[in-house]
């Protein structure tokens, strides 16, 4: 284990020495975090039941300690796999950065930020685990900086505040506990006596802190600005992998208090309405990379319908139940790394041969750049959960929970479950939608000439970079009983066990839905097979077809009659449109100018909940600002009037 | 091992009989409106002859989600026909792929093929096709799920042939209100996703369900279009499943028995396509798509407060 965190450091500090030497930096700054993440990834599967400790034995502050539970174990595998993939990509892709900083800062602060994100994970003290918590915040916007544009800045300010506002409640969440435990260390966390309503303040700090990170309704509006600013490859790891360890803390939250059954109600109806309106507003979203940002908020709803099925289950003192639900949220979890790490490089190897983020003026990509077009066809698929890949499996381990709590007695949560199954197959329909993804880029006509004459395929570890997490996304699929069989593991260290995983490739639901997912496989390639041997049957097919324009209705076809994203979702939006109070502007140029049209859809809640939030501190900045007089007598002052006051404080109490 | 036999058999003797019923409808539309129509019931046999020796066009800007589109399609509606139960029963190994949620996403599955070939072929109506028919499935999926989440609860599964063999023992149905309600939304889901008028209409204007088979010429074309009718087979074999279950435990017999059950469902729908203007999408059509979202919803109500 140790070993795995030392590549990185080495890493880290190679590539800063190399400060000098550009590419060279980057190559074997980008390379050790490959070995180090692929290193990483094999060990932590390897020891997925065990536990470890390590300790540095230099004296800090506080002496750190780390330790590494089945659950830690999981989330260092989730996040090692992806970096695997991400650094790969990073090798040949921050080239293009070459020009705006240097890189070897960035492979080093990339080695850190991975570092950072396992160090979190394993944290075994509040104190080690806010450190490293800050850390991954700031190392994160840092790297964002490598995109130096005004955009990207105002991106880094929303992103540290919310940030910051989750910080303050984890921290408050943790020293409450640590309160009622007396340490802070989390071995005395467990099985702490506190009333409900202690309990319930902590938990809900908790919940809105992690929330926030996690980008879950209604504090995901820093995601789709935050995670396109970034490098695409780092973007990669902040939406597939970081995220995900803010869910570490929520799960970990939930095993150490007394857990009470709103709890669980509560984090499932946040999930149900993260997924559907992450999913809405993705649909509208022009950026492809704040479309997968969005995407990131869709599947961190879909992630909690899991945990909170699970959450749940402890709280109604059902193991099965309780085992069901975290086995399909962490299934989910590992899933949604898995393609949305494999979107993020496919968006990233477009914008790199492109230069444009908007979607409306690519197409026909997949004639340039045919393997990034096939990872990202299979990425799409993933996320619209299609069988065999992977994200059906989890999605259905989180029907299977969730229809299993719909079972139980009791109006509310019937109504909770049976509601959030509807939601979970809305969200399933319309990410279906998101073929538009694929279509708009790579398929049809190019709508910019330009862009598409210029266009070629990404550069070889970019493309196994991405190849990669393809394979991962038939593996996790495919042999879903071997993954399952691992992640129960997992789950049985703190909760009850069934066989999810029966001998023969199945997996199976506490209720007895048993499915195998390479007989599925096997059941489709046979059917897709079947047109074939239709075809040799009838001895048809046996000239090549011949080429020509699409059929315009005997009008000479133009390139802009084809559909574009925006029209694609059009009756959507215009059923939607009290979510996204769009206003089209229509601008005519005269008769022989086309008519200039707009529409950008918005996010409504940042004007509910930013918005305000946001005045309020320019507000009061404004007025406090007279307080900083740029005086030095003054400020002493200030110093000497805190230190009276602490004094007074300490008396008094 | 012999239930992976009877399973590509079903499939395989539908594929082959499925034209018979679309040269039924066709025959008997053609009678409601007073046209001569075909000659006879065979008439869709010797035209997807016709159309294998024909040659193709395609468009040059497509690539190969358009040029393998039609195979595709009609795998996946294949597939969607391989995992309804029909002739095998639980315990054996094909039913463990029959499973409520793999039919709903081989669904998707259908849709995603049809909206990435429908943009990929460039042709502006095509791309009209394709994003109407994701449309219809967001008015659709809802009441479906819904329906189909009643029945999974009552039985406490989603295992297809477990669902079908506790109807046909009796254990739930008909006798249960949330079930019979389910039924009739269930229904009215299962009519629009065959892609019928008043909500759809598989053979008229391109910007239609069928918009992409506007590009597809000769043995593509035909292959495109028995996908679709496929589909409709296999969505009108979902209801009988649940909701209709009778028949024969001999694997032949059951397969016979359910050719014509769905068969007549297939050539009644004619009786209800015939009649009445379409459906404008964001109008009309989501007016009645609310009102059986209602009644969805009456019978998930019905579940959850136990009646």
């Amino acid at each position: 284990m140790t070993d795995v965190y030392l590549l990185y450091v080495l890493g880290s500090v190679v590539s800063l020495l190399l400060y000098k030497y550009n590419s060279i930096a980057s190559k074997i700054g980008f390379g050790i975090s490959t070995v180090a993440s692929g290193y990483g990834a094999y060990y932590f599967f390897m020891h997925i039941g065990e536990t470890a400790h390590f300790s540095t034995n230099i004296a800090l502050l506080y002496n750190p300690t780390f330790s590494i539970d089945p659950v830690s174990n999981f989330f260092s595998f989730v996040i090692t796999l992806i970096a695997f993939a991400s650094s790969m990509y990073a090798i040949q892709y921050a080239e293009g950065y070459a020009s705006k900083g240097s890189l070897g800062v960035m492979a080093s602060l990339f080695n850190l930020f991975i570092l950072s994100m396992l160090l979190v994970v394993s944290a075994s003290d509040v104190f080690w685990f806010m450190i490293c918590w800050e850390l991954m915040t700031i190392i994160s916007a840092f790297l964002i900086c490598f995109n130096d544009s005004t955009s990207s800045m105002k991106a880094i300010m929303v992103y540290l505040g919310i940030a910051h506002l989750g910080g303050m409640c984890i921290l408050s969440a943790f020293l409450l506990l640590a309160h009622q435990s007396g340490s802070l260390e989390f071995s005395s966390f467990t099985s702490v006596p506190m009333s409900p309503l202690l309990a319930s303040i902590i938990f809900l700090l908790a919940f809105i802190g992690f929330g926030s990170k996690a980008g879950m309704f209604p504090f995901h509006v820093w995601l789709p600005k935050a995670h396109p600013a970034a490098p695409t490859n780092v973007s990669a790891l902040m939406s597939g992998v970081m995220i995900k360890v803010a869910l570490f803390g929520i799960i970990k939250f939930c095993l150490w208090l007394p857990v009470m059954e709103w709890w669980g109600l509560l984090i499932i109806v946040i999930g149900a309405l993260s997924s559907l309106l992450g999913v809405l507003y993705a649909l509208i979203q022009h950026d492809y990379k704040a479309l997968l940002a969005y995407h990131s908020v869709e599947n961190i709803g879909i992630i909690l319908l899991g945990l909170g099925t699970g959450v749940y289950g402890i709280a109604i003192n059902s193991p099965t139940l309780a085992t069901v639900g975290f086995l399909a949220g962490l299934y989910h979890t590992v899933n949604h790394a898995i393609f949305k790490g494999l979107l993020f490089l496919g968006a990233g190897s477009v914008l790199h041969a492109t230069h444009t983020r908007e979607i409306e003026i690519l197409g026909g990509l997949a004639k340039k750049m045919p393997y990034t077009a096939f990872a990202m066809f299979v990425g799409v698929m993933g996320i619209a959960a299609l069988p065999p890949l992977n994200g059906f499996v989890s999605e259905w381990f989180t029907y299977q929970g969730m229809m299993q709590g719909a079972l139980g007695e009791g109006i509310l949560p019937r109504f909770v479950f049976t509601f959030s199954v509807i939601a979970l197959a809305l969200t399933g329909v319309l990410v279906v939608i998101h073929l538009k993804l694929y279509a708009v880029i790579f398929a049809g006509t190019p709508r910019n000439k330009e862009i598409f004459d210029h266009a070629k395929e990404a550069p070889i570890s970019m493309i196994l970079g991405m190849m990669f997490l393809v394979v991962g996304c038939f593996a996790f699929g495919i042999g879903a009983s071997v993954v399952t069989d691992n992640i129960m593991t997992v789950v049985t260290s703190f909760s009850g066990a069934y066989q999810a995983a029966p001998e023969g490739g199945y997996i199976a639901s506490p209720l007895g839905s048993t499915i195998s997912l390479p007989l599925i496989a096997m059941v489709i390639s046979g059917a897709m097979s079947l047109p074939f041997l239709i075809i040799v049957m009838m001895k048809a097919n046996r000239t090549a077809p011949r080429e020509t324009d699409p059929w315009a209705c005997g009008f000479k076809y133009s390139s802009r009659m084809q559909m574009t994203a925006g029209p694609f979702t059009g009756d959507l939006r215009r059923l939607m449109d009290w979510l996204f109070q769009s206003k089209p502007t229509v601008e005519d140029q005269g008769y022989f100018k086309p008519v200039i049209y707009t529409d950008h859809p918005r996010d409504i809640w940042w004007n509910i909940f930013y918005q305000p939030v946001i005045n309020a501190v320019a507000y009061a900045v404004d007025k406090i600002a007279v307080m900083q007089n740029g005086s030095t007598s003054v400020y002493a002052a200030y110093i000497l009037g805190a230190l009276c006051l602490f004094l007074a404080i300490s008396h008094l109490i | 091992m012999s239930s992976l036999f009877f399973m590509i058999f079903q499939v395989i003797v539908i594929v082959l009989v499925a034209p018979f019923f679309d040269g039924v409808a066709r025959s008997l539309r053609a009678k409601l409106q007073s046209r001569k129509g075909p000659p006879d019931f065979l008439q869709t046999y010797r035209d997807i002859i016709k159309y294998f020796k024909r040659n193709r066009t395609v468009p040059h800007c497509s690539h190969w989600v358009f040029r393998y589109g039609p195979y595709t399609l009609f795998g996946t509606g294949a597939a969607l026909l391989a995992v309804i139960p029909i002739t095998y029963s639980s315990h054996s190994l094909a039913a463990s792929c029959s499973d409520v949620f793999v039919v709903i996403y081989l669904g998707a599955m259908l849709r995603y093929i049809f909206g990435a070939a429908s943009i990929d072929s460039g042709n502006p109506f095509a791309g009209v096709g394709g994003s109407r028919e994701q449309m219809l499935s967001v008015f659709v999926e809802p009441v479906m799920m819904t329906s189909l989440l009643v029945v999974m609860l009552l039985a406490r599964t989603s295992n297809l042939v477990e669902i079908q063999e506790m109807v046909r023992s009796g254990v739930i149905g008909y006798q249960i209100p949330a079930f019979a309600v389910a039924s009739i939304s269930f229904l009215w889901a299962m009519y629009v996703e065959s892609g019928r008028n008043p909500y759809d209409l598989a053979e008229a204007e391109q910007e239609l369900q069928e918009g992409v088979l506007g590009e597809y010429c000769g043995a593509d074309f035909s292959i495109a279009h028995a996908g679709l009718i496929l589909k409709q087979f296999a969505m009108i074999g979902m209801f009988l499943t649940i909701f209709e279950p009778w028949s024969f435990t001999n694997p032949f017999l059951a397969l016979i028995v359910f050719i014509v059950k769905a068969g007549v469902f297939y050539v009644a729908a004619v009786f209800i396509d015939n009649f009445g203007p379409r459906h404008k999408l964001l109008t009309s059509f989501r007016s009645n798509a609310l009102a059986a979202l209602g009644v969805s919803f009456v019978a998930l109500v019905l579940y959850v407060v136990g009646a």
